[in-house]
């Protein structure tokens, strides 16, 4: 079966000579939901940037739905959603213009239905016509995970996109994702909250100075620790 | 923040660059000082310094976008206050002092390195060249000092800030037009350097001039630090859901359109238009006052005529273009099926639709100030062809970071190249309109022609060069 996501040897190093990935080998199936842990700096934020067409490998290999990432970035951003680590919306743009304008640039039909829709969910209609630029950070993260559904991809990339949420966002969020992988959508997702991604992840990753350390289902990375959150600091070397 | 986007030799080559360029130019000062009497050198140079500090010192407008915009991956000195036991007062001092050694280690020194460097061929006095240096920094600085205390006030008061703007305007008229308050009472930084070696000898007026000079500046930088608000508290604004409607009003440009009417709204709401007049104006004055100078103060007959004029606002479509690229970042756009080269090509439609009126309302203005109305058919279409080829250029050069791309040198190097070759024949030609208009059109023509087809040349080479860049990149 074709695979969701396949990475195979993806390094990547900076000017300067700074190592941030050394030979990734992924592969998250269709229909997982696939958690990616690793300490600051582990290379997360970079991994994921390379498996969405926003930056390109120095050496390896990345496929999404089957496409080559490094060869058709375009075609691989207008098939998944990304939710990035930054919260950072067009500041002149209302939050409906907002959604309006990434609504017309992923050419999705019945838009006007959709806007509506997610800005019930994210209970954004008092603020509707406020300029992103004044919002919240809260505010300005919900938006960001508006604009990453909007399209209904088939696989979505997620960096961090519980932080700034207040509990009752996050459990919205949390059970919009669980209902969005029973109808067949595929998670990516980098974070550092263990305790959610434990709850959501089918299978999971651990990555230390740009490499995997660890890698399969919850049970099998988790090992004999009592939690994730536990093997995580046995596995990064800080028990 | 710039020498992130250039390596750091390049970044070092920019003063190194002035360095050779000051010292080319003593080399040849004295076929200059031929023509043009040392005094009257001086006098335009301390403009030119003058207007350099206004355009760079207006921390005030830039302070309140900074803290407000959403900055993507970067973070800003100017909004530490808002989470460390600093004041915003503080924090915008601070900001003056750095660029003030920033631009002094970057221009004002490397200006005077090269002129001592020429000692051993030119004969200067090394004292002198110190003085030049103390004198160009008090004007420098008193420029710098009022861009960054008419800022501030414009941010308490629009009336003040246009009351302190017409000032200004009068005081420079009463100097221009009526003679009737001399330079150095405006600039004290150009008396000093008036009343010492090697023009004079005369140390108590100097030493007034230096009081005079400093006290401006601290007067207006007081002023400014002031005026800082230190309790900053964002102003939520709410606008009307516009770009659906103002999409639909764009049927031309098709599937660029939701980008443009996006791109034509930011720069409506941050207020952008004004600040793009601002930074037409000055250069503009500039102008005016030179082609004023040389044909009143050096009685030199130049007939600085409509066309040299649309050939100039031509080129000032680069300051234009640059600040289409400070609107706001884009580091959101990686996250949609979007390419830089797509965005640079819709920052180009978006310029042209802003600006083209604005230039053409230049041009009109100036030749009928100038009663030479005559040669307008001739200079719209100059203006034009020179506007959009600058502006492709400059994308072409620097893509989205436009003032960041400017402070490395081999791109400095190259769109020096690009932007004066042109510049110069377009001048020269200008000047023989009146002597011969065949002669003239045809070399014009030539030009233009030229310069559309490397503008085709480089607008499709964007593609290539910018293709592979991301966003924030």
């Amino acid at each position: 079966m074709l695979a969701a996501i396949e990475a195979r040897g993806v390094t990547k190093v900076f000017s300067g000579n700074k190592v941030a990935l050394q030979g990734i080998d992924l592969r998250v199936e269709p229909g997982e939901f696939f958690g990616l842990f690793g300490p600051n700096g582990a290379g997360k934020t970079t991994l994921l940037k390379i498996l969405t067409g926003q930056l390109q490998p120095t050496a390896g290999s990345a496929s999404v739905l089957g496409i080559d990432v490094a060869r058709s970035p375009l075609q691989v951003k207008a098939a998944i959603g990304i939710v990035p680590e930054v919260e950072s919306p067009p500041s002149y743009l209302t939050s409906y213009e907002y959604l309006y304008f990434v609504g017309r640039v992923r050419g999705v039909s019945g838009l006007e239905k959709r806007i509506v829709s997610w800005l019930d969910f994210f209970e954004l209609d008092g603020m509707r016509s406020t300029l992103c630029k004044d919002l919240s950070k809260g505010t300005r993260q919900k938006l960001m995970l508006g604009a990453a559904f909007l399209h209904e991809p088939k696989l979505l990339f997620l960096d961090e996109p519980f932080i700034n949420l207040d509990p009752i966002f996050q459990r919205r969020v949390k059970d919009w994702l669980l209902e969005y992988r029973a109808r067949g959508g595929t998670v990516f997702m980098g974070s550092h909250l263990l305790e959610i991604a434990e709850k959501l992840a089918t299978r999971v990753a651990v990555i230390k100075e740009g490499r995997v350390i660890a890698a399969g289902s919850l049970a099998e990375v988790r090992g004999r620790y009592a939690d994730l959150e536990t093997a995580f600091l046995h596995l990064v070397g800080r028990p | 923040m710039h020498t992130s986007y250039t390596t750091k030799r390049m970044f070092l080559m920019f003063p190194a660059m002035v360095t050779a360029f000051a010292f080319a130019i003593a080399l040849t000062s004295e076929r200059i000082f031929a023509d043009t009497p040392l005094p009257q050198v001086l006098l335009v140079l301390h403009f030119s310094v003058f207007l350099y500090g206004m355009s760079v010192g207006a921390f005030g407008f830039l302070g309140r976008q900074y803290q407000e915009r959403s900055t993507g991956y970067r973070n800003y000195i100017v909004t530490t206050p808002a989470t460390l036991p600093m004041s915003f007062k503080r924090t915008f001092l601070g900001m003056y002092l750095r660029d003030a050694i920033f631009y002094v280690l970057l221009l004002l020194g490397p200006l005077s390195l090269g002129l001592a460097l020429s000692v051993p061929w030119t004969g200067f006095r090394l004292t002198s060249i110190a003085l030049f240096f103390t004198a160009t920094l008090l004007t420098f600085l008193a420029g710098m000092s009022l861009s960054f205390f008419v800022s501030t006030l414009y941010l308490r008061s629009v009336p003040a800030f246009a009351a302190s703007m017409l000032a200004l305007i009068g005081l420079f008229s009463a100097y221009g037009l009526f003679h009737a308050v001399p330079l150095e009472a405006i600039l004290p930084g150009l008396g000093f350097q008036y009343a010492v070696p090697p023009l004079a000898a005369e140390a108590l007026p100097a030493l007034a001039y230096v009081a005079a000079s400093v006290l401006l500046l601290l007067g207006f930088l007081a002023g400014a630090v002031l005026l800082v608000e230190d309790r900053y508290e964002s102003k939520t604004s709410r606008g009307e859901d516009r770009l659906p409607a103002l999409e639909t009003r764009l049927p031309l440009f098709r599937r660029s359109r939701i980008l443009l009417a996006k791109e034509l709204l930011d720069l409506r709401r941050s207020g952008t238009p004004l600040k793009m007049l601002f930074s037409f104006v000055v250069p503009l004055v500039f102008l005016s006052f030179t082609a004023w100078f040389v044909r009143n103060g050096l009685a030199v007959p130049v007939g600085f005529n409509t066309v040299f004029y649309g050939g100039m606002v031509g080129f000032f479509g680069v300051s234009l273009y640059n600040w289409l690229n400070n609107v706001d970042n884009v580091d959101y756009l990686a996250t949609l099926p979007l390419t830089v080269p797509q965005v640079i090509k819709v920052k180009l439609r978006a310029f042209l639709l802003m600006t083209t009126w604005i230039s053409t309302l230049f041009v009109l203005a100036i030749s009928w100030l100038n009663q030479d109305t005559r040669l307008l058919w001739l200079a719209l279409p100059v203006m034009f062809v020179v506007s959009v080829y600058m502006v492709v250029a400059t994308a072409y050069l620097t893509g989205l970071k436009t003032n960041s791309f400017f402070f490395n040198f081999g791109i400095m190097a190259k769109f020096s190249i690009m932007s004066m070759l042109p510049d110069i024949c377009l001048t020269i030609l200008s000047f023989t309109v009146d002597k011969d208009l065949v002669f003239s059109v045809a070399g014009i023509a030539v030009v233009l022609v030229s310069l559309g087809i490397t503008t085709v040349l480089l607008y499709r080479g964007i593609d290539g060069k910018w293709g592979r860049t991301e966003f924030g990149e």
